[in-house]
């Protein structure tokens, strides 16, 4: 299995570098240029009211403050002034922004925010403490779901099809529509005002675990099921497709023949079987879960990950941004690893095959 | 079950009809006759319910016409989706077929051509630099193009190499895959300036490798059947045979998925306009009439309407594409 892991791991990482690479790359010379007309951060605070060459100081240094005073990468185009036939190509050594910056993430550091200078890791680490309770929530909401509704998914044709189309509806709206939606119907002093509006409210300090877990649930509550409501149809879908392919095989006769109840047929031998192809549906679970997080932290004003990431994106803060997509495509990475194992652990004809 | 026949024949009616209602207001919209035009506030009317004086679908908090706004927002979807939608098919369809017919050893050149070419562009390359280091490299590719001119002598000049063309296309589509759609969308929007060019660019950048996986596996299956075989005895060149044989037959899987992607690119679209990112703010759209319901969490026509509106083109692209695969032509 270590063998195995080790493996699909070599496979998974040079796209995952690669991918990273090309977003780091692009966003420097974005920011290169966006530095050169003053779009990026302070310049323009700096700019009013000065002479020529103060102005060339100020972003003198804020280009080596920002980190972007070093050549780009291992080679860069000269610059048109000094190129002839002869000198086209600079070559600039191991000074350069990404030599630096591999050397920073092989010691997990992430650099600063260009906004406000704080590290990036300890900005995500804060965010993360309030989008890990929400995305697990969402993916044990679905999956247990997923679990209950799978017998239901034996019923006959008519009933059946009743859950699959409002399932259907569910998958045609983009999140952001279905957040809004549960905001207008469930948080709404005009129709039901079961929910919290947004935020997290203000935890009293002074109460017992269980109370400040009701209060954390209470606020999460609306999130949670937005992400629940929108990562479900695909799971259920899926699961449908496998179990009616089940259904038909020999030993569902031969349990339904020796006179086992339905909802046993289902859990214990149909159901087992018809999970090979949903597992590769979790690997998309987490890393989806984490990309909706974006959209629902930003419907709901709550401080996590996510809306980090869109400001970040909106505020071309890049550092932030670049650390976020690493992490997500971490997750990723690990979704992908976490549906190798469990494929490994479900289907012996893996195991075998070694 | 006669009844059951009429009602799909309703649906599939219905579909077509609010696409082709669609795709008029998205071609009409500047000509219409509204009385508010998209982007401009009416300060004596913030935030009415519909029917109010002349909004026929009220206002939002900023006294933009919803109306108004919706057909705008329309005309971006399509103009956007639409457009992004065909040209990330189109690449996906020649990369992904280029991948299942060629496979990884099909194309083959001669290894001397190869080796020229290698160390054409790498002495080019290095008689361009300009500081002291390119003699060191100069000499690493020196020693490194003798090196295969060596293994090129042992194994004989008419040794060929295969361009691994699948391998290439598969993980060029594991590098985009490898951070989810949203996300890498999201980012790359954020790199550039917001302009509907720009959006069009990022969405077809970070959707081709859905097309182009479906029309591999479709190729790959087509590629072993006999009357290819037959073609192939027949003499027909390797283009030929690709674009005449092969591809109309790929055509009905094509065309049954094109209407998904355009649902699903305009759902990105709304989504990276709700988020601010991708269109500059003056434009209008879905996501962006949407987006400003949030200043105004009670006003239910800002949400109703573009949700109502982004549920029926879903389902009615779905309809679509149902009704494609059923009936093959």
């Amino acid at each position: 299995m270590g063998r195995f892991l080790l493996h699909r791991l070599l496979r998974l990482l040079p796209a995952t570098w690669a991918i990273l690479s090309i977003i780091f790359l692009l966003s420097r010379s974005f920011s290169q240029q966006q530095l050169a007309t003053g779009r990026l951060a302070d310049v323009s605070s700096t700019a009013h009211s000065a002479s020529g060459a103060q102005r060339e100081l100020a972003e003198r240094q804020l280009r080596a403050r920002l980190g972007l005073a070093e050549p780009l990468f291992y080679f860069s185009a000269a610059p048109r002034a000094t190129a002839g036939l002869a000198a086209r190509w600079q070559w600039n050594g191991t000074t350069n922004q990404y030599h630096r910056w591999l050397r920073q993430l092989s010691r997990a550091e992430l650099g600063f925010s260009f906004r406000d200078e704080q590290p990036v890791t300890a900005l995500l680490q804060r965010s993360l403490g309030y989008t890990l309770p929400l995305t697990a929530g969402a993916a044990a909401c679905t999956i247990g779901l997923a679990w209950l509704a799978a017998p239901y998914l034996g019923w006959p044709r008519r009933r059946r099809s009743a859950l699959l189309s409002a399932l259907y509806l569910l998958d045609a709206l983009p999140l952001f529509v279905v957040a809004l939606l549960l905001l207008l119907l469930l948080a709404n002093p005009d129709m039901l005002a079961w929910f919290p509006a947004y935020g997290l409210g203000r935890e009293d300090p002074a109460a017992s675990g269980l109370a400040q877990l009701q209060f954390r649930l209470y606020y999460l509550a609306l999130p949670i099921l937005a992400l629940t409501l929108v990562s479900l149809p695909a799971l259920i879908v899926q699961l449908d497709a496998a179990l009616r392919q089940e259904l038909r095989a020999d030993y569902v006769v031969t349990a339904r023949a020796k006179g086992l109840p339905e909802a046993l047929v289902m859990r214990r031998h149909a159901l087992r079987n018809a999970l090979l192809p949903a597992l590769t549906l979790l690997t998309e679970l987490l890393p989806g879960l984490v990309a909706g997080s974006v959209v629902v932290e930003l419907v709901y004003s709550l401080p996590g990950m996510g809306r980090r990431l869109a400001e970040a994106a909106a505020a071309h803060d890049y550092p932030v941004l670049l650390g976020g997509v690493l992490l997500i495509a971490l997750v990723r990475l690990v979704a992908q690893v976490l549906a190798d194992v469990l494929y490994f652990l479900t289907d012996p004809r893996i195991r075998l095959s070694q | 079950m006669k009844s059951r026949a009429r009602f799909s024949t309703l649906r599939r009616w219905l579909a077509l009809l609010w696409l082709a209602g669609l795709l008029v207001a998205a071609g009409l919209a500047p000509v219409l006759p509204l009385p508010y035009a998209p982007d401009a506030p009416d300060l004596h009317a913030i935030a009415v319910t519909p029917l109010t004086g002349q909004h026929w679908l009220g206002t939002d908090p900023l006294g933009r016409d919803v109306l108004a706004q919706l057909l705008f927002g329309a005309r971006t979807a399509v103009l956007v989706s639409l457009p992004a939608a065909a040209l990330a098919t189109l690449l996906g369809t020649i990369l992904g077929s280029a991948a299942g017919f060629w496979s990884n050893d099909n194309i083959r050149i001669p290894a001397v051509y190869g080796l020229a070419a290698l160390g054409v562009v790498a002495f080019s390359f290095v008689f361009q630099l300009s500081s002291g280091t390119s003699i060191l490299l100069l000499g690493i590719i020196a020693a490194g193009l003798s090196l295969g001119a060596a293994r090129l002598h042992r194994a004989g000049y008419r040794q060929v190499v295969a361009l691994p063309v699948d391998r290439a296309v598969l993980g060029l589509g594991a590098l985009v895959a490898s951070v989810p759609l949203l996300i890498l969308a999201l980012t790359l929007a954020a790199l550039l300036q917001p302009s509907p060019a720009g959006l069009l660019a990022v969405l077809v950048a970070t959707y081709w490798p859905g097309p182009a996986r479906l029309v591999r596996a479709e190729v790959l299956r087509i590629r072993a059947l006999p009357y290819i075989e037959a073609g192939r005895s027949l003499g027909l060149p390797d283009g030929r045979l690709l674009y005449r044989h092969i591809l109309p037959n790929c055509w009905h899987t094509i065309s049954a998925t094109f209407p998904i992607s355009v649902a699903t690119l305009i759902g990105l679209e709304t989504t990276l306009s709700f988020l601010g990112v991708g269109l500059p703010p003056e434009t209008a759209s879905w996501g962006r009439l949407l987006a400003s319901a949030r200043l105004a969490p009670t006003a239910w026509w800002l949400i109703l309407s573009p949700a109502l509106a982004i549920l029926l083109t879903t389902l009615a692209l779905r309809q679509l594409s149902n009704t494609v695969s059923r009936n093959p032509q």
